[in-house]
């Protein structure tokens, strides 16, 4: 029998009794109908106690076997687990699906964000799934998540987390430029696809209502997110994704175009293709002309406005766990020529689910520098040594010019006055010169001044 | 001349100052304090974090959670050691058993019984339609699987029973004719593909290493079930379902086919297929969609060798073993047309794209329930 059927057990013979008493004073009344306030009282009792118990049957209608006292035996009714848009008020448990791979060096950010997440944290459990790491990402995730569930505020403490090992060998190497090239996003993301399910097919327990995808290389991001975007009560639903850029490069920049709508471009560019070609975004090889979720950010949008996506990015997306316990995953082949999160997100499309995207509410990336970045990064360091040299430089010949040569042109101004005064031009005969024979001698003077201008442009101090 | 001071007021200000001064930094105080409160309001949190689930009228229980929580709550469990042999009892390999079960068969669960395969080694997963049906099912589970798990041996209790109650409601009518009936296929097909999908992927756990699909309606099998089919040591391997009959015309028990869904792809089911929308399917064992495959039912050779293998392109989910990797790298059942399959052959189809073979034994037979 189940919990809720015994408690509803004495409900229904205190109802019982107080329906045996309300039938004996309908019999009293009918002798001396006179109004004893009493009576009403008990009746009016009683009626709300009938109506009260036929409200219960509709909250519970179905049978729960009880596995109190038998091992290792769950029953779980999914209909509980379903998610809905106010879930922290409602205990509904989060997964927080984290995968990790050379993430040594965000993890202490990722950290501090958890710690002053809102959501209330004894309902949020954390699953992360460390692969082909070189650096001490395991001893640091470890260290992080010790200080965190021994902080002296209970309130700190996150409920039930789960790291999974598990190498997949990888083929392509990890700089932003290896990982963001054209030619590596199709196996790179068919391999990273394979990581996510990994995840997830372990880490999704019966009694999740939510699933949050996060990277941990998220700079900045609101303390309430997970409210932010469960509000929506949506399937799906993924923010924008910009990353803050050094001022060389226009201070700000749209990170994530894998969120995307679907276009007739793309459509026809992926009926062109064949079965196993993986469409990425962001690339001019594949021109889709889709609109993409994070060129339509406005800074002053309302961050509540909500748009239907296709493709979505994997930086942070929050998707109730039906979503996955249904089936829906990241496809690790080309599914309608897309894989990993582009593909998750035509995947759950095809499901049936709705997919949303919000363009005028931003989450940050980090600024990773790409190797044209670092290029240019180096070269501006080596300009700006160049410009200072050079003006110090020029400041030793300045002043020699200015202790060698004095300037007498103002003097010269006044003094041309006098020195001419009896000099009457009007009577100067005139002269002509003839320069043809000038114009001989010029090239050898322009290959000069080439020459010069050369080394003053070429101007490098050793 | 002083004109001493009549006014007792002003006598008493200047004796003792601060009986008028007190009361106005009172005051000064309280207004302050109101105004702090003002602006503390401002900055209330943007969501209110009330419990929902106790009112005064109404309390709904919170539905559990994880029950078995390590100290710190941090657990850790190494992926890479997780193996799948050819002697997966020797090597102590988890099996999943995986049935949804929208009637209880006891003869099924004598089956599970009898099976060869350590317990201790093997966890079941049950996903329950919603309803009376349901309800009875799950009555009927709950005392056989309490008469198993609070057995005091541990050898003779399974690893772990999980039992889910699905969250959407299943299709009605279940009656044989109807089931059957090309149109209720698919969406049929679709809700069991949603089944299967929610048992999977809420029930296998970081050790699983193989699991193995057994629908509730196949009654007897081999006691070496698993042994005999983790033996070829492939991705996907389905068991050829047989039902016992009695034939009126030899007045004798025999048998017959029973699942179509195992199948070899054909040069007119591929032909068929490309004519077809984006959204419908084929379905084996209908006159209306002759597709000439080669089903697997039809290769059983009484005398022939146990172990033939044969390769599969589409399979029924009757008595399938798979490596759980399979499932882990995203093979699912898809509830739509994949391919235009659906459920347990879009499956096949699905793992077939993971880069997976699939394989079935036309002679090592199961047997189906007959209705």
């Amino acid at each position: 029998m189940s919990k809720d059927s015994i408690i509803a057990q004495p409900m229904g013979t205190l109802n019982f009794k107080v329906l045996r008493r309300y039938n004996s004073t309908l019999l009293r009344s009918s002798k001396h109908f006179a109004t004893n306030p009493k009576t009403i009282l008990v009746v009016l009792v009683a009626l709300f106690l009938m109506l009260f118990n036929m409200i219960r049957p509709f909250n519970n209608s179905l049978y729960e076997p009880d596995f109190e006292n038998t091992k290792n035996t769950h029953y779980y009714d999914l209909d509980n687990y379903k998610g809905s848009e106010d879930g922290w008020q409602r205990g509904e448990r989060v997964v927080f699906l984290v995968p990790l791979r050379d993430a040594a060096a965000h993890l202490p950010m990722f950290f501090r964000h958890m710690r002053n997440m809102t959501y209330p944290h004894h309902l949020v459990d954390m699953a992360f799934l460390v692969s082909d790491s070189s650096d001490n990402t395991m001893g640091v995730l470890k260290d992080n998540l010790l200080e965190l569930q021994h902080d002296p505020d209970p309130k700190i403490h996150f409920g039930e987390i789960i790291i999974f090992e598990k190498d997949f060998g990888q083929a392509i190497g990890q700089g932003f430029s290896d990982r963001h090239g054209f030619a590596a996003q199709g196996p790179r993301r068919k391999l990273m696809a394979r990581a996510r399910n990994w995840l997830s097919s372990v880490a999704v327990k019966p009694y999740h209502s939510w699933v949050y995808w996060r990277d941990v290389d998220v700079e900045t991001v609101p303390t309430t997110i997970i409210e932010d975007l469960m509000h929506h009560n949506k399937d799906v639903i993924v923010p924008n994704v910009w990353r803050p850029l050094p001022d060389w490069l226009g201070n700000q920049q749209p990170y994530d175009l894998n969120s995307w709508q679907e276009s007739d471009g793309g459509l026809q560019l992926a009926s062109t293709l064949d079965e196993d070609a993986v469409i990425v975004e962001g690339y001019v090889e594949y021109a889709t002309w889709r609109p993409h979720l994070a060129y339509l950010r406005d800074p002053y949008g309302d961050p509540e406005a909500e748009m239907p996506l296709d493709g979505i990015g994997g930086v942070s997306i929050l998707s109730k766990a039906k979503v996955f316990k249904s089936g829906s995953n990241f496809p690790a082949f080309s599914f309608e020529k897309h894989a990993e999160t582009e593909g998750f997100g035509k995947l759950s499309r095809r499901m049936g689910y709705d997919v949303v995207g919000l363009p005028h509410y931003v989450v940050w990336h980090i600024y990773e520098p790409s190797s044209d970045d670092l290029k240019h990064m180096e070269w501006m360091a080596k300009e700006e040594e160049r410009q200072r040299q050079e003006k110090e430089i020029q400041a030793v010949y300045k002043k020699y010019w200015d202790q060698g040569f004095e300037d007498v042109s103002d003097a010269w101004a006044k003094e041309r006055h006098y020195m001419m005064k009896n000099t009457d031009f009007r009577k100067q005969r005139k002269i002509e010169v003839d320069w043809s024979g000038e114009d001989d001698y010029e090239p050898a003077v322009k290959a000069n001044a080439v020459k010069d201008q050369d080394r003053a442009a070429n101007f490098y101090p050793q | 001349m002083l004109v001493p001071n009549k006014n007792h007021l002003f006598h008493q200000i200047r004796r003792k100052p601060s009986q008028i001064v007190a009361p106005i930094l009172f005051l000064v105080l309280v207004v302050y304090l109101l105004f702090g409160i003002g602006q503390s309001s401002s900055k209330k949190p943007k969501y209110s974090y009330k419990d929902k689930t106790q009112g005064w009228l109404l309390s709904s229980k919170i539905p559990p959670g994880p029950d078995e929580m390590a100290k710190n709550h941090i657990m850790h469990y190494n992926m890479n050691l997780l193996e799948t042999t050819v002697m997966p009892a020797f090597n102590k390999e988890q099996v999943l058993v995986l049935t949804p079960m929208s009637k209880f068969y006891p003869e099924y669960w004598d089956n599970l019984l009898a099976l060869s395969y350590p317990r201790e080694l093997m966890e079941l997963g049950f996903i329950v339609p919603r309803g009376k049906a349901g309800d009875e099912v799950v009555k009927k589970l709950e005392t056989a699987v309490k008469a198993v798990q609070r057995s005091s041996t541990e050898s003779a209790r399974f690893a772990r029973v999980t039992i889910l109650r699905q969250d959407s409601e299943s299709v009605e009518s279940q009656l044989e004719k109807d089931r059957h009936a090309l149109k209720a296929q698919k969406e049929r097909r679709s809700k069991m593909a949603l089944a299967r999908n929610s048992l999977l992927f809420s029930t296998l756990g970081p050790f699983t290493s193989w699991v193995l699909w057994l629908d509730a309606d196949v009654v007897e099998t081999p006691k070496t079930l698993i042994q005999d089919l983790a033996t070829h040591n492939k991705a996907v391997i389905a068991a050829n379902c047989y039902q016992r009959y009695y034939n009126e015309e030899t007045k004798k028990n025999d048998i017959r086919p029973y699942d179509y869904n195992n199948w070899v792809e054909s040069e007119e089911g591929l032909r068929l297929a490309s004519t077809l929308g984006p959204d419908e399917i084929i379905v084996e064992g209908y006159a209306e969609l002759p597709t000439f495959r080669a089903l697997m039912a039809h290769f059983y050779d009484p005398h022939g060798d146990l172990s033939t293998e044969m390769q599969l392109d589409g399979v029924g989910g009757t008595a399938v073993l798979v490596k759980a990797e399979v499932h882990r790298d995203g093979a699912m059942f898809p509830s739509f047309p994949f391919y235009h399959l659906i459920e347990t052959e879009g499956f096949a189809k699905m793992a077939k794209r993971l880069g997976y073979q699939v394989f079935g034994l036309p002679n090592y037979l199961v047997y189906h329930y007959n209705e």
